[in-house]
């Protein structure tokens, strides 16, 4: 067993972290207080694009393979760095990480599902963008956040076209994306079996009605709700082409190895704005004569341990996952302790700031709206335990 | 570089401490509590295999194979018997410290004398709030309850020092709430003559974490023992017309349970890797202890809720799991006596070795 960071990763947070207090806080400030997402043409995006934000883990080939691993300063070769580096993220901000330019997280399904001419067709041009470019994914819709068995959007086919009707909602970065990487069904009867990933492309007709969600926090990447009206997609934009989908569950597969690979990094969000929230807590008490209440102080002791706990048992799910090994429960315990841990650290935070907490311009009351999301996002608590209750005593569906 | 492999090694250590656990302390733990000791038969294919000295150096007669072989063995055999386990350590956490404050030398001239002799049992005692007295080279202080029946050297834990007695030690026999297998008494000495002090602030810390890693240890595997055996009657259990687990109030709260042994589990293992690496260890091992205690009270009382009244009667280990956990819980302070540890500072959080966290 090894508990310590390799020195590369150290490097990289290293990294992270200057660019975490220079430009990523203080753009994450600015958009809080804007109450709106960054404009597309902000400059922050094009700086971000400077420091080697905004490119795709995909290498065309013959690529320099080393290079594959390093795409973003906040984007790691392997799962476990990529919880640290997650963590170190939204430390600084974690709605800035979402809002970043880059393929998103519409890049694992297209990377996990795509052929290599589909990687081509949609990744190159994020190998060197020139300019911010956004990907995006859509699988939640409004009927049902994490069922994602049922979702309801149809896809049928029509000559060479597929033709999609639904409605998608919560898709980060979608009304800016180049293509949303969009999850639909074929028949509603066939379960999972009949789910399909299509990247529909902007400005693709049916593609309509992007509506800006209003959000208590994260409020520095946009939150899109959109309709596919009749919206054809050429046949060549169904992911791996229908034979992938002929092997066992492929389609549905597809979509939970997504979330599988997120709950931990998610897990590690989470952790770092608890982190920043106790940071500011005990920079408060320290400034305020409140350093030796043992009253605060034991409860500061009690969020940190919570925090390290998740965070060990993030990097233990996500170690998992490196190794190719079975990581479903463990990568669920993560997501299902680390938020509400983090939301602890928060509230607790804003208690710490005493009626200061109130006054709605202090960084821990920013952190207090933005962390309840991680509750929710790639899977509530609830869900967690659901699925953790599967394994643990065959919970029956 | 972060890796949560254990390796063939420590696999070993793990495997047997777990076959002799089930083997030889799960089916007898009943016995061992009702007759306060461990049979000596037992106490010596312990002694033959190596798990009260795994960690100890080699030239010691050692494994010489690290903190974190230490805490796998010790989960595993507190899986089936935490009291039994601390009478397979004789020394306890004693000859941690003594390498601790004084090296092998210490060991040698203080533990293997005692190693030699079986039945003997030797103590470490915490003394956070400088209890207890000294004047000039004499002993006093109390310890209400230690499970054990006999103490043949008390090594008395201050957060600067080291105190070692052999002589004028008076024990009583009390009941015994939990780790009966151990035995139970109460410890007195009055102005006991000092065999050996030493006075040096990093080596008690390193001790206490020692200690503490132990501690957490026997908790956790005791913990995973009865999260387990709760679970998996509650999936032969039938009520309402299903098995109880397939109730969502008792399904979560079998999840709940599962994640709070993991946890723990996950802060010991950090905690104990830091002792064999030789990375600052006291805030880690305070953690750890600390969200143990806390995890084994609502592990017990919920291993016996899982059950019903059938958890209440003897008749199922789980009212032993929960008095278990209970009483380990208050052992070198317990979780309070941690708490400052666990917070040195209030500087910005670290998580893990490095540094490479934080601001």
């Amino acid at each position: 067993m090894d508990f310590s960071i390799s020195t590369d990763d150290q490097a990289r947070l290293q990294t992270l972290r200057r660019l975490g207090r220079e430009e990523i806080r203080p753009a994450g400030w600015r958009a809080d207080r804007a109450g709106a997402p960054l404009p597309v043409d902000d400059p922050f995006f094009v700086r971000m694009l400077a420091e080697g934000f905004g490119g795709t883990r995909w290498r065309p080939a013959g690529a320099d393979a080393g290079r594959a691993d390093v795409v973003a300063p906040n984007k790691a070769g392997s799962a476990v760095a990529q919880v640290l580096l997650a963590e170190e993220g939204a430390y600084w901000d974690r709605g800035i990480g979402v809002a970043l330019p880059g393929p998103g997280l519409g890049e694992p399904p297209i990377l996990s599902m795509g052929t290599p001419e589909q990687k081509e067709r949609f990744l190159s041009p994020f190998v060197d963008p020139r300019r911010p470019i956004w990907g995006a994914f859509a699988m939640t819709e409004p009927s049902g956040g994490s069922d994602v068995a049922n979702i309801k959007t149809r896809a049928r086919l029509d000559g060479d076209h597929w033709v999609l009707n639904g409605a998608k909602s919560f898709s980060g970065n979608s009304s800016r994306a180049e293509w949303i990487v969009v999850f639909a069904t074929i028949d509603p009867a066939l379960g999972r079996a009949g789910h399909r990933a299509f990247v529909i492309e902007r400005g693709t007709p049916g593609l309509v009605d992007f509506r800006l969600e209003k959000k208590m926090g994260l409020k520095a990447y946009e939150s899109i709700s959109f309709f596919l009206s009749d919206c054809r997609v050429p046949m060549a934009n169904m992911l791996g082409g229908e034979a992938y989908y002929t092997q066992r569950s492929g389609g549905f597969k597809g979509a939970m190895n997504t979330f599988n690979a997120g709950r931990p990094a998610i897990a590690g969000m989470a952790v770092g704005i608890g982190r920043a929230a106790l940071d500011e807590a005990a920079a408060f008490m320290q400034a305020h004569g409140l350093a030796s209440d043992v009253r605060l102080r034991d409860r500061l002791e009690r969020s940190r341990r919570k925090l390290k706990a998740a965070l060990l048992m993030a990097l233990r799910a996500a170690w998992l996952a490196d190794q190719r090994q079975p990581n479903v429960l463990e990568a669920s315990a993560s997501k299902a302790l680390a938020p509400p841990a983090a939301f602890e650290a928060a509230s607790f935070a804003m208690e710490v700031l005493g009626a200061g907490g109130g006054r709605g311009d202090h960084l821990i009351e920013k952190l207090f709206r933005d962390v309840k999301a991680l509750d929710i996002v790639e899977g509530t608590g609830q869900i967690q335990r659901v699925v953790m209750a599967r394994h643990l005593v065959g919970l029956p569906n | 570089m972060i890796d949560f492999s254990r390796g063939e090694d420590l696999d070993l250590v793990a495997e047997t401490a777990r076959r002799f656990s089930d083997e030889q302390l799960l089916p007898a733990q009943r016995d061992f509590e009702q007759q306060r000791r461990v049979p000596e038969l037992v106490l010596q294919d312990a002694h033959d295999i190596g798990f009260d000295r795994i960690d100890w150096p080699e030239a010691s007669g050692g494994a010489g194979m690290g903190a974190l072989a230490r805490v796998l063995a010790t989960e595993h055999l507190a899986a089936g018997c935490p009291g039994a386990t601390l009478a397979l350590q004789p020394l306890g956490s004693v000859a941690q410290a003594l390498l601790a404050f004084g090296g092998e030398t210490a060991l040698r001239t203080h533990a293997l004398p005692l190693a030699a002799q079986p039945g003997m049992r030797a103590v470490l005692v915490f003394d956070p709030r400088g209890e207890w007295q000294g004047e000039g080279e004499m002993l006093s202080g109390t310890v209400p309850w230690l499970p054990t029946d006999r103490v043949d050297l008390l090594a008395v834990l201050s957060r600067t020092g080291l105190r070692l007695v052999t002589r004028g030690i008076v024990v009583t026999p009390v009941p015994g709430a939990g780790l009966r297998a151990a035995g139970a008494c109460e410890v007195r000495v009055d102005r006991a003559p000092v065999d050996t002090a030493w006075s040096d602030p990093v080596a008690a810390a390193l001790a206490l974490a020692h200690a503490r890693v132990q501690l957490a240890a026997l908790i956790v595997g005791q913990m995973h023992a009865a999260a387990d055996y709760s679970r998996k009657y509650a999936l032969d259990r039938v009520a309402f017309g299903r098995p109880i687990a397939h109730h969502q109030a008792l399904a979560f709260l079998i999840v709940d349970m599962h994640s709070a042994v993991d946890a723990a589990r996950q802060l010991l293992h950090e905690a104990a890797w830091r002792l064999d690496a030789g990375q600052p260890a006291g805030e880690a091992a305070a953690t750890a202890l600390i969200e143990a205690v806390e995890n084994a009270v609502f592990i017990g009382s919920n291993a016996v809720q899982i059950l019903g009244g059938a958890g209440f009667m003897r008749d199922y280990p789980v009212e032993k799991h929960m008095r278990e956990l209970r009483a380990l819980g208050l052992l070198l302070g317990g979780a309070d006596a941690a708490r400052d540890d666990a917070l040195p500072s209030l500087s910005p959080l670290v998580f893990l070795a490095d540094g490479a966290q934080g601001v």
